[in-house]
């Protein structure tokens, strides 16, 4: 039917076609204006909400990439009874991970080509009179590779530096700027306690650090790396917590462990072989297995299921508004009976009338289209600045929102557009 | 001999009402030439706006043939219908039915859109005909700007656009006053001197009188016409 109309017609005579529709619709503006609103409001809406679900998702997948596919990361825990116990306060505590369960998951499991321990330790780092709270990490120079930390100036420490025990720290960036905001932090020296590090490499930052993990919440924390060796060395193998009343000092081997699995596919079962060495050496709230593939697939899944239901919800109110369109056409085409009549004794073809008629749908939730994406452009932007959200428009939401605008109009266009097309010319013309 | 533009054998035009059919044309012979001034009159009910819609290409007899500028259209389907009604055929309203969101412009352009024609071809022919009509100060106006008179003549033109073989007016002058009546008049026996094929429905005697033939209708046949050999008195019977 349409492609009948379209041979019809002319290119000067579709020009012209658009031209009138945008002439009648421009006599009732405030009519056209209502009418496209639901499509403005559907359009906007389901770019405005993409956009938000996509930048939520887009964040959360970042931050688990970050971790690396490959990597299959071990945590050891406070076990919760042990932290709850008052009469355990004051003692001791022996926990986590042990370089026994390293070498054993290394030996054992085929898969893994590389475990990478580290332990860390939360403190205070100066320079002269500026501190930042940071992250102490003990490790060795293999953990930026398997983690994804890129270098931003001067270099890691050396294997030489890690069997010499040399007091050598990589600094994030953040860390880098609070410390030494007047000179280049490079061969600098900064406090910890009572030692001394040098720095020899700063890292890119990494938005939002490690928060991909559960239960963490130390994005605000600087990082600091220095060799496992010289952590030992200065750092000890007890930390102490003082708190009012108590000091409570820990034993842990390892506090966390990397390993890198060979191939990204084996990845989970790998993850599941390590859980079963694991469960026969350690206690169980001892430890905490993150597997970043495993949460990338499940935020891939969180990502499906959110874009399901706003493009259910989506699709809603672009019916709601193609329905509206629909009305307001049925209303028009019977109010311009007469013209419709005029316009066929003047020769014009069922198909021009249906053309016309559609053309002005179309223009009308089109126009509602164009102002929905722009409002949809919009909305996301002022979001984001007042809520600090993540916003990530892709081009394909604004595109396809446009395109099912343009379709809800043809869609809803043409009932209104045939009915009027069929009047009988006759009674048309004597329609009042 | 004159080219026949009109040739109606034997037209029915029946209507189901209620169950009942009801003849609105009940066998109509006629024929009109090329350049006649034909007026078509008759009480109302009589049919004859049924016959001027038969004869516009609007509506299609029940039964019987008619034949416009040599073809036959009794079969005709929609869109064929309507390329006849938009290149051969004229129509001047009571009511004037001007496109109310159109200027007097876009208004005589609507038949030359619908035919195709180009848009330059469009305005310059437009324009042309609004100085025939002695629009040239009003070519931009809405038509709810202009007088009863002014928007007759803009039907007027609209219905030359095309070049119809034959222009049919529906009671043309019925909402005017005598003076922009006689104007109507005066343009249409202006075409009809320059050989234009007029037929218009009318009431006023005064008017059918000017015209060169006259057709009276009754009951859907034809009662009266004027000139000899087509149609008489004598077919009482045909109406039922």
């Amino acid at each position: 039917m349409i492609r009948r109309i379209l041979q019809l017609l002319s290119p000067g005579q579709i020009k012209r076609s658009f031209l009138l529709g945008t002439k009648s619709l421009w006599m009732h503006r405030l009519r056209s204006l209502l009418t496209a609103l639901g499509i403005v409001f559907g359009v906007a809406s389901v770019i405005a909400m993409l956009a938000i679900g996509e930048g939520a998702s887009f964040e959360a997948q970042e931050q688990i990439r970050q971790l690396g596919s490959q990597n299959v990361i071990v945590e050891s825990v406070l076990p919760t009874d042990s932290a709850n116990d008052e009469a355990d306060q004051s003692r001791g505590i022996e926990y986590g991970l042990k370089y026994r369960d390293l070498r054993q998951i290394q030996n054992t499991i085929p898969e893994v080509r590389l475990t990478v321990p580290a332990k860390k330790q939360q403190s205070s780092v100066w320079h002269g009179a500026w501190n930042v709270e940071c992250e102490i990490m003990g490790t060795v120079p293999e953990f930026f590779d398997t983690r994804g930390l890129k270098l931003r100036r001067g270099r890691l420490f050396s294997p030489l530096e890690m069997e010499d025990r040399r007091n050598v720290a990589v600094i994030d960036e953040g860390t880098a700027r609070k410390l030494f905001p007047l000179e280049d932090p490079i061969g600098s020296s900064l406090r910890v306690g009572a030692d001394y590090f040098r720095v020899v490499g700063i890292l890119e930052q990494v938005g939002g650090g490690n928060a991909g993990k559960e239960g963490e919440q130390n994005a605000d924390l600087g990082r600091l790396l220095v060799p496992l060796s010289a952590f030992l060395e200065r750092f000890g193998e007890i930390n102490v917590k003082r708190r009012v009343g108590s000091v409570t000092t820990e034993k842990v081997e390892i506090h966390e462990f990397t390993a890198m699995v060979r191939d990204v596919e084996k990845v989970v079962p790998t993850a599941n072989a390590i859980r079963r060495v694991l469960a026969m050496n350690r206690e169980e709230g001892e430890y905490r297995i993150t597997v970043p593939v495993e949460l990338l697939k499940q935020a891939e899944k969180t990502r499906r299921i959110f874009n399901t239901v706003l493009g259910s919800i989506a699709a809603i109110s672009l019916l709601v508004g193609g329905i509206g369109i629909m009305n307001i056409m049925l209303a028009t085409v019977t109010e311009r009976t007469r013209e419709i009549g005029i316009r066929r004794a003047l020769g014009a073809r069922q198909g021009d009338i249906v053309f016309q008629f559609l053309v002005e749908t179309v223009l009308l939730s089109g126009a509602g289209g164009v102002l929905g994406v722009a409002l949809g452009l919009i909305v996301p932007a002022v979001v984001g600045h007042f809520t600090g959200m993540q916003t990530l428009i892709q081009l394909w939401a604004p595109t396809l929102a446009f395109s099912i605008s343009l379709a809800v109009g043809i869609l809803f266009g043409i009932y209104p557009a045939m009915r009027a097309a069929r009047m009988n010319p006759v009674e048309a013309l004597r329609h009042e | 001999m004159p080219k026949p533009i009109i040739e109606l054998e034997d037209v029915w035009r029946t209507y189901e009402m209620g169950g009942e059919e009801v003849h609105a044309l009940a066998g109509i012979d006629l024929r009109i030439d090329e350049g006649e001034y034909v007026s078509i009159m008759g009480p109302s009910g009589c049919g004859k706006s049924t016959l001027l819609n038969v004869l516009g290409c609007l509506d299609q007899p029940t039964a019987g043939n008619y034949r416009l500028a040599g073809e036959e259209i009794s079969e005709l389907d929609d869109d064929t219908l309507s390329l006849f009604r938009g290149r051969r055929i004229g129509f001047i309203f009571q009511s004037y039915n001007l496109i109310q969101q159109l200027s007097v412009l876009e208004n005589i352009e609507v038949p030359l859109f619908y035919q195709g024609v180009p848009e330059a071809d469009c305005r310059a022919r437009a324009v042309e005909l609004a100085e025939q009509v002695g629009l040239t100060e009003r070519m931009d106006h809405r038509p709810n700007e202009l007088s009863g008179g002014q928007q007759q003549r803009v039907a007027i033109a609209r219905a030359l656009a095309n070049e119809p073989v034959v222009i049919f007016a529906d009671e043309a002058t019925g909402n005017l006053d005598s003076k922009s009546g006689d104007e109507i008049l005066a343009i249409f026996e202006d075409l009809h001197q320059r050989g234009r094929t007029l037929v218009f429905v009318t009431h006023d005697e005064a008017m059918a009188e000017r015209t060169t033939r006259t057709i009276r209708l009754k009951d859907g046949v034809v009662r009266v016409d004027t000139a000899s050999g087509l149609g008489s008195g004598d077919e009482e019977g045909a109406a039922l």
